[in-house]
């Protein structure tokens, strides 16, 4: 209680002093859950690219699925027969915005893909259905979204929704086909958030109409594909089994996963260094200003530390009562930091939704990291004032003008 | 029993290249439940002399007995241990906590040695009996100096102590506040049978107690008791004897 008071003693003070956490403390949750949004969209990713190889045209890029070129469905036939390989999945993506403006995102752009359901039962990252139901994967005008997908769009099973998305200038020959939405994603804070499935066959035919008009009608698209995923039998080291298709399979490339999820990992360590360096700052200016009011309350209250002692109070009495106190310190312009942080990236996160993009992640983990944090940072810097506190002299204190 | 012995206590301090011998061997013994004053002119070395009494400092030598207890070879913790048990402080300037209200301020030093679970209604009733039970929640910017000078005579008694020491109680209020300060004293003194010595250089204050002890550069220069018949003249023919 007195601790409590003792704080209102200097308003003002203490009010600068727990801003100058607050805003230490704000830096940190937002910045961490900057960190921890795409920490999580890269730590699926590497999830997800860990658990197969992924195989693209000889001349395309690494992951099948983001461009490159074209692959022969009897090349992923071909695949299959490669020993060692459990199963392969042919790829094949568009992007959901043709012509859009906003072609560059802070996260994964809305793109349709195939999706077979059975892949589910060979990757590591599982898919899992929030609403309705799995795509049927014979069917076609059907159409399962991603959580983000759907919220931008406003869709739930059992509607509509036209696939392509009509950009406002879209050009007079822009077509596009109805879809019904049978299912919608659990949220995965990953790539699948913002994507649409659909069946291979459908989404053969939105890649032949992104093909010039010239050549859209020269080439059979029911046999074209972006990639194919390849899903290892058990035991198999997929670094190998990536070097086996390459040399057995004419035409393709195969990337070894270990390439892939190092990229996605140093990703994720920069975005960890971009938290650590808030954490830092926020460690630098709160701890400084709580060690400069800290000190400021010892020597204004020396007489009371003498009284104190002399009444049978000893050492480790005075200095629990400051340290306690520089930890309440902490403790409130954590909570207050901790609470702007979470409006402001709610706040955030309600704005960006409808234009599909999700900047924050605030977890469990950030919360207790940022309350810990911030009276961890009391303690430490309440620990020098408390101890001139608690190792005072009681005479000279006490007869102290 | 003896409340508190002294043995040959010396205190000196190096200041510089001098050495000031604040104490200078002192021997005296006070037996439970006197009232006794220390008078002295400053430099005379009562304040010392209160702060090695009172376990605040360590003497350069010689002996302080505490009920029967030799303190020297007590470590820091059991001494601010035996302050909280058997020592009751009364200050000149009060030293209560401002942000503490009266029974909270009383209630202090049980904070640090709990003494029983009734801390809280011993507390009420020491403010009672010093005439504050209208005033328990006031904060002490609230009270006049004679009220923050009884708060802190409730407090220096609230772990029934055997010893209180007073440093110039009456130094900060004015002549009549005085006269009932030490009043209250007198009365703790009789009813509880704790030993209290105070420090002073008001003639009144000493006058009123039933030993005065004259310090003068660290020694004892005299040591006189008044006796049923023949009570210590008033603060003001006292003036000769402590100046």
């Amino acid at each position: 209680m007195e601790i409590i008071r003792n704080l209102t003693r200097r308003k003002l003070r203490n009010i600068l002093t727990i801003s100058g956490i607050v805003i230490g403390v704000l830096a940190l949750v937002t910045m961490g859950a900057m960190a921890e949004k795409f920490n999580a969209l890269l730590s699926g990713g590497a999830t997800y690219f860990g658990s197969n190889v992924q195989v693209a045209d000889s001349s395309g890029g690494a992951i099948g699925a983001f461009g490159g070129g074209l692959l022969t469905l009897d090349r992923v036939a071909a695949l299959e027969k490669v020993d060692g390989v459990a199963a392969a999945f042919p790829d094949v993506s568009v992007t959901a915005k043709p012509g859009s403006t906003n072609t560059v995102s802070f996260g994964i752009p809305d793109y349709i893909s195939n999706l077979d359901p059975r892949a589910n039962d060979y990757s590591a990252f599982k898919l899992h259905i929030a609403q309705g139901r799995d795509l049927n994967p014979n069917a076609t005008g059907e159409v399962v979204l991603g959580s983000d997908f759907a919220t931008e769009f406003k869709k739930n099973v059992g509607n509509t929704i036209d696939l392509p998305i009509r950009a406002k200038d879209a050009p007079p020959d822009f077509v596009n086909h109805t879809f019904s939405v049978v299912g919608i994603l659990a949220k995965t804070q990953t790539a699948p958030d913002t994507g649409a499935y659909v069946s291979l066959a459908d989404s053969q035919m939105l890649l032949k109409e992104t093909l010039p008009a010239s050549i859209r009608n020269s080439i059979d698209t029911t046999k074209l594909v972006n990639g194919a995923t390849v899903y290892g039998k058990p035991g198999v080291d997929l670094d190998k089994l990536a070097d086996k298709i390459n040399a057995e399979v004419p035409g393709v490339k195969a990337t070894k996963p270990s390439v892939i999820v190092a990229s996605f990992n140093s990703g994720s360590a920069i975005f960890t260094a971009i938290t650590t360096g808030a954490a830092l700052i926020a460690l630098v200016v709160g701890g400084l200003s709580v060690i400069n009011t800290m000190l400021m309350a010892v020597t204004e209250r020396v007489r009371e530390i003498g009284l104190k002692k002399a009444v049978g109070a000893k050492v480790g009495h005075i200095l629990r009562e400051y340290l306690l106190e520089a930890m309440l310190i902490g403790g409130i312009g954590g909570g207050i930091g901790l609470l702007l942080g979470w409006g402001l990236t709610s706040l955030i996160n309600a704005a960006t939704a409808s234009s599909n993009l999700t900047l924050f992640l605030l977890t469990w983990r950030l919360v207790i990291v940022a309350v810990l944090f911030s009276v961890g940072l009391g303690a430490v810097a309440g620990i020098i004032p408390a101890l001139r506190a608690s190792r005072m002299d009681p005479v000279r204190a006490l007869r102290a003008a | 029993m003896a409340s508190i012995e002294l043995h040959d206590l010396i205190k000196h301090y190096k200041q510089g290249a001098t050495t000031v011998k604040a104490v200078d061997g002192i021997s005296l013994t006070i037996e439970a439940g006197e009232f006794v004053s220390i008078v002295g002119r400053s430099g005379s070395g009562k304040t010392t002399t209160l702060d090695l009494l009172g376990l605040l400092l360590r003497p350069t030598s010689g002996q302080i007995m505490l009920d029967g207890m030799d303190t020297g070879k007590l470590r820091d913790g059991a001494r601010a241990d035996l302050r909280g048990k058997k020592i009751g402080f009364v200050f000149q300037d009060f030293n209560l906590l401002p942000g503490l209200n009266a029974i909270e301020n009383v209630m202090l030093p049980l904070r640090y040695h709990k003494d029983g679970k009734d801390g809280k209604a011993r507390a009420a009733a020491l403010l009672d009996e010093v005439g504050l039970k209208d005033r328990m929640r006031h904060r002490p910017d609230e009270m006049s100096g004679g009220e923050k000078q009884r708060v802190a005579i409730a407090r220096s008694l609230i772990n029934r102590p055997s010893l209180v020491l007073g440093d110039e109680p009456t130094g900060e209020v004015d002549s009549e506040t005085s006269q009932q300060i030490v009043a209250l004293m007198r009365r703790m003194n009789r009813e509880r049978g704790v030993t209290f010595i105070l420090v002073t250089h008001d003639t009144d204050v000493a006058a009123q107690t039933d030993r005065l002890i004259r310090l003068k550069d660290g020694k004892v220069l005299s040591d006189v008791r008044s006796t049923p018949d023949q009570k210590f003249l008033s603060g003001a023919d006292l003036q000769g004897v402590v100046a």
